[in-house]
């Protein structure tokens, strides 16, 4: 760790002031990333921003649907009641994810900004170009078996760690945001964690001094069929090997709409829109599941280590369509 | 009068309970001292080749820094003192990633961490590095050790040919990690021209000698203390460098320091178990008499030094067998040395044995508890000397009622619950019974009326019970209640004694504080002149001759007659499985080990050390494995969010149940050891599990859900 200054924003405003000022500073919320980080010398702020003391944790329904604090908690989000009523598989990705002390302090707002647990990155003494542009990419020749199956690029194939921004895609999540105006600005959660293309450092669709004040969850109609399977090498305190969140608009057995998208395959949540494709008006069968399964994982291009991740994918898959079926 | 009220055997509350959860019990790094510098290593990030430059000056303007010490400035140091692993910055060369080549003392922690990361290396590498562990394996090498040279018994190996049944596979287990709770820590404080070192030691005249001699003093110049210690499992036995760079780095900058191991430098300071490939070819009649058991191992080691565990041990021992061929070859690696690992060489080595054994049970289609027992050997094979006594068959049979054995499906694959598969499996385990020399001193006073005991010997407790178990030793020997005993242990300025180590501690230390209540009690006899139909306790003497102090030393030794038994604990192991059928992912719902291991001095802290020890067996089966990068030679594998320990739900119902045995052989108090045998047998059991599950028979550790897709 390097040396910081440390300064408590009292408002919003306060907050973008602050950041704008310092190219290297960072905002602090839960910490449970930013800290590790920081100590591993992967992130190396100059200035921290303490958003502790902001009005942002509040989880409350709206005309749409409901809205989630940034700083609201990840343990009091997932065991609040219209989560658990509504989302339910929100509530089971967060609970899925972590342990339940890191989960009682990180918040949803960063949970959003975690940044990818590749070994390399974390590793100052190897290439990465997500750390450091232009130095090479280690996991891409080297034990990558957590790495990803979908939409890496020669520059990075690491994956996105995240269980709670899995369910978010799948419930065409919004990311509320602040920008340096002052003024707000909305995201879509499937364009808000991008592919690494040829600019891995960054994660995300935020620009430096924007800061996140809500996650905007829309109404749904498929709490009562949806699930979320996390596939680990433990069974728990585990990032996935590869997750599955799964939500099925229901017309008797019919499936009128299909919401789908998998973690530990890619650099974003991964929507899979093919099997979605497929699902939509299709009757909800074994046959079809697996037929959707196998269509949205003809297209993965595994690494060395993760040629599994195939075949765990269409399991995963078909295991998540089977548990959301039955609700 | 006798006492039939014997503390001895009943499962009592630690006596240090209370102190560790309060925080008052004193690990290494909490020992106060005034003006504390702190050391932080840095290390090398090459795997083999040598430093060209070092350059502090940036590093030195830091804020805080004291002094930064490299092999450019370090004394020298005798680098065969009897540390493991080298590492002691006495010159430029580098033979692993990761290998101290530095540290840094300031006025705290965190500047000298902000200091390390300023220090500026330059390296040649050597091309020709070993850390590819796939290609090296290709051509292994002889081992150098005497005792890793062929055994041959009967026909060995040849005989397999004209076996009517035969297995012939290949077992393979990673590289693991001991990550003890207690990261290893030293707080080095000089006193003229001796030096104390704060540090958890599993050994404490051990590291005594092995500081000493490093140093260049001599052993009384050198004190250790270490009364309480967060977990070894053996990376605490042999000392590492840290140990005496903490006094290299106080002496240098006149103050005391203090130096504790990250949880990532752990991975590559303090020893391994080593990667093993175990073939195991067993040859049989069809009605399973063993007629040939080959075990031959290729190992990986270090590049300046050969340890390896003994992967064979299991098999030399476990079966009645006329051939047998025992082999070990290995691939020195620019690697940390190897080291101690809880159950070594049999943990690892009764994977591969007894999944063979299972495998030969499945191909023979027999129950694998009547194959065990049909090749149960009367004597032991190795040696041909006596069992001091055997209970594997004990353990297998009650172990077998207990479990609900009677409910396994011979077929695999066929036993559902719901989504999940179930599966049994069973394995068994040993390991050696010794008694090693030690001595204790025993203080008795006398105050109003009461007797207090202080009992002092230079033991080492790894939160395993030690003090719990030798006061109930005492307290039995000498008659006084366990509140009036005091114990001082780990400290080398204490009667010296034995280590924590091997499963020999309770045995040798508990003879030991025995012996010495036995001689207590014999020279307050003699001094009371008296005669007695009843032999008095202690207690008694010093209340009736109204002693104000009396105090005596023993030293106490294995019986000489123990040489020509072959003495050993042992166990079986029950594991039931549950794995989903879809994502692989397996879950131990109940495990069951059965051991005899003589007398238990104290069943709740011994069940602890079993289920401990069935706990890491599920980490070996389940979960762990370290990653080396073949491009490198670090570890891809470097925290705890990658090397992957069992969590809460990973453990399902654990019981410990043990052999009522009287086997006065090995030592007079009837203790065989338990701290090693708890790990042994139980990735077999959980392996064997999951084929009895799945009808997939992995052959290598760990079993995460990717080896068990469909396919």
């Amino acid at each position: 760790m390097i040396p910081f200054k440390f300064s408590i924003a009292k408002n919003q405003s306060e907050a973008l002031g602050l950041i704008h000022q310092h190219q290297h500073a960072a905002f602090l919320a839960g910490g449970t990333n930013i800290l590790d980080l920081m100590k591993e010398h992967v992130a190396q702020p100059t200035e921290i921003i303490d958003l502790g003391r902001l009005p942002l944790s509040t989880i409350k329904s709206t005309n749409t649907g409901i809205s989630l604090g940034a700083l609201a908690k990840n343990t009091e989000t997932a065991n609040h009641p219209l989560i658990r009523k509504d989302y339910p598989v929100l509530s089971k990705a967060i609970l899925a994810g972590a342990s339940a002390q890191i989960r009682n302090m990180a918040s949803n707002g960063g949970n959003l900004m975690q940044r990818t647990r590749c070994s390399y990155f974390y590793d100052i003494n190897m290439p990465c170009n997500k750390r450091v542009p232009g130095s090479g990419c280690a996991a891409m020749k080297g034990f990558n078996r957590m790495h990803a199956i979908f939409g890496w690029s020669d520059q990075c194939v690491a994956v996105y760690p995240s269980d709670m921004a899995i369910a978010l895609s799948a419930l065409n999540a919004n990311v509320k945001v602040m920008q340096q105006n002052g003024s707000e600005r909305s995201i879509p959660f499937t364009d808000f964690h991008v592919l690494p293309k040829d600019h891995p450092e960054k994660d995300n669709s935020l620009n430096h001094g924007e800061l996140i004040t809500s996650i905007e969850l829309p109404k749904n109609n498929f709490a009562s069929h949806s699930s979320y399977i996390k596939v680990r090498d433990r069974n728990s305190y585990a990032f996935a090997l590869v997750s599955v969140a799964a939500g099925f608009e229901l017309e008797g057995n019919t499936i009128k709409t299909a919401h789908i998208a998998m973690g530990g395959v890619a650099h974003k949540p991964w929507r899979a829109l093919k099997a979605e494709a497929f699902l939509k008006d299709k009757a909800a069968t074994f046959a079809n599941f697996i037929k959707a399964a196998d269509l949205e994982m003809s297209s993965a291009k595994p690494l060395s280590h993760n040629k599994f991740k195939i075949e765990m994918g269409k399991q995963t898959l078909i295991h998540a369509f089977e548990v959301a079926l039955k609700g | 009068m006798e006492n039939t009220n014997k503390i001895i055997g009943k499962g009592i509350d630690r006596i240090d309970g209370i102190m560790k959860i309060t925080g008052k019990a004193s690990y290494a790094t909490d020992y106060p001292a005034k003006n504390m510098a702190y050391a932080v290593l840095f290390k090398s990030t090459i795997a083999s080749g040598k430093i060209v430059q070092i350059n502090t000056t940036d590093a030195e303007k830091s804020p805080g820094v004291i002094q930064i010490i490299t092999h450019e400035n370090a004394p020298k140091l005798n680098i065969k003192g009897g540390l493991r692993g080298g590492a002691l910055l006495q010159g430029p060369e580098i033979i692993f990633h990761g290998q101290h080549i530095g540290m840094v003392v300031a006025e705290t922690f965190e500047q000298a961490t902000a200091a390390a990361h300023l220090v500026q290396v330059k390296y040649q590498q050597d091309k020709t590095e070993k850390i590819d562990f796939d290609e090296l394996a290709k051509n292994p090498e002889m081992p150098k050790g005497k005792e890793l040279a062929d055994l041959v018994r009967g026909a060995g190996k040849s005989a397999l040919a004209q076996a009517e049944v035969k297995i012939e596979e290949e077992y393979e287990t990673p590289i693991e990690h001991h990550h003890p709770m207690e990261p290893h820590a030293t707080v080095a404080v000089w006193e003229g021209e001796n030096v104390i070192l704060y540090n958890g030691s599993q050994i404490i005249n051990g590291a005594q000698t092995a500081a000493a001699a490093t140093l260049n003093l001599k052993p009384e110049q050198v004190r250790i203390v270490s009364p309480y210690i967060g977990g070894g499992f053996g990376s605490k036995g042999g000392q590492w460098a840290n140990l005496v760079l903490t006094a290299v780095a106080a002496q240098m900058v006149k103050r005391p320091v203090k130096l504790a191991l990250t949880r990532q430098q752990m991975f590559n300071s303090v020893g391994l178990r080593q990667r093993n490939i175990q073939k195991i070819s067993l040859g049989a009649t069809k009605e399973g008499v063993l007629t040939t058991l080959a075990h031959e191992t290729i190992s990986h080691t270090a590049v300046d030094f050969e340890y390896i565990e003994p992967c064979g041990d299991c098999s030399k021992i476990m079966y009645e067998v006329p051939n047998s061929l025992i082999s070990y070859r290995v691939v020195p690696m620019n690697l940390i040395l190897p080291t101690y690992t809880r159950g070594p060489g049999k943990s690892t080595g009764s994977f591969a044995l007894e999944c063979a054994m299972d495998e030969l049970a499945h191909q023979l289609k027999m129950d694998p508890i009547a194959l065990r027992i049909k090749n149960e050997p009367k004597k032991d094979p190795s040696n041909g000397k006596p069992w001091s006594s055997r209970t594997t068959v004990k353990c297998l049979e009650e172990g077998a009622k207990a479990f609900g054995w009677e409910k396994r499906k011979a077929i695999p694959g066929t036993h559902f619950s719901g989504e999940n598969l179930i599966g049994y499996g069973v394995a068994c385990g040993t390991y050696p019974a010794r008694q090693r020399d030690s001595s204790a001193n025993i203080k008795l006073t006398l105050k109003n009326g009461q007797v207090y005991a202080t009992v002092e010997i230079a033991a080492s407790d790894l939160g395993t019970g030690t003090n719990t178990i030798l006061a109930q030793t005492a307290a039995d020997g000498l008659g006084i209640p366990l509140s009036r005993i005091t114990m001082k242990i780990g400290d080398s300025d204490l009667p010296p004694a034995a280590g924590s180590v091997g499963s020999v501690g309770a045995s040798s230390f508990a003879n030991a504080v025995n012996d010495a209540c036995g001689k207590i009690t014999d020279e307050l006899l003699a001094k009371s002149g008296k005669q007695f139909f009843v032999r008095p306790t202690a207690n008694d003497l010093m209340i009736s001759e109204k002693i104000a102090a009396f105090e005596t030393q023993s030293s106490s030794k294995a019986p000489a007659e123990a040489e020509q038994y072959s003495a050993h604990s042992f166990n079986a192991n029950f594991a039931e499985v549950s794995i989903n059928k879809l994502t692989g992912m397996v879950k131990v719902t109940r495990f069951l080990a059965v051991t005899g291991a003589g007398k238990i001095l104290n069943p709740k802290t011994a069940r602890s050390q079993i289920i401990g020890g069935n706990i890491w067996g599920i980490g070996m089966a389940l979960t762990e494995e370290s990653v080396v990068d073949p491009r490198y030679g670090n570890f891809a594998t470097r925290s705890f969010a990658d090397y992957h320990v069992p969590a809460n739900l990973d453990v399902g119902q654990l019981d410990a149940m043990f052999i009522n045995e009287v086997d006065l052989i090995p030592n007079k108090m009837g203790v065989k050891g338990i701290g090693e045998v708890g790990i042994v047998g139980v990735a077999a059991a959980i392996a064997n599990a999951v084929f009895n599950a799945t009808g997939k028979r992995i052959r290598s550790l760990p079993i995460t859900p990717d080896k068990l897709l469909p396919s």
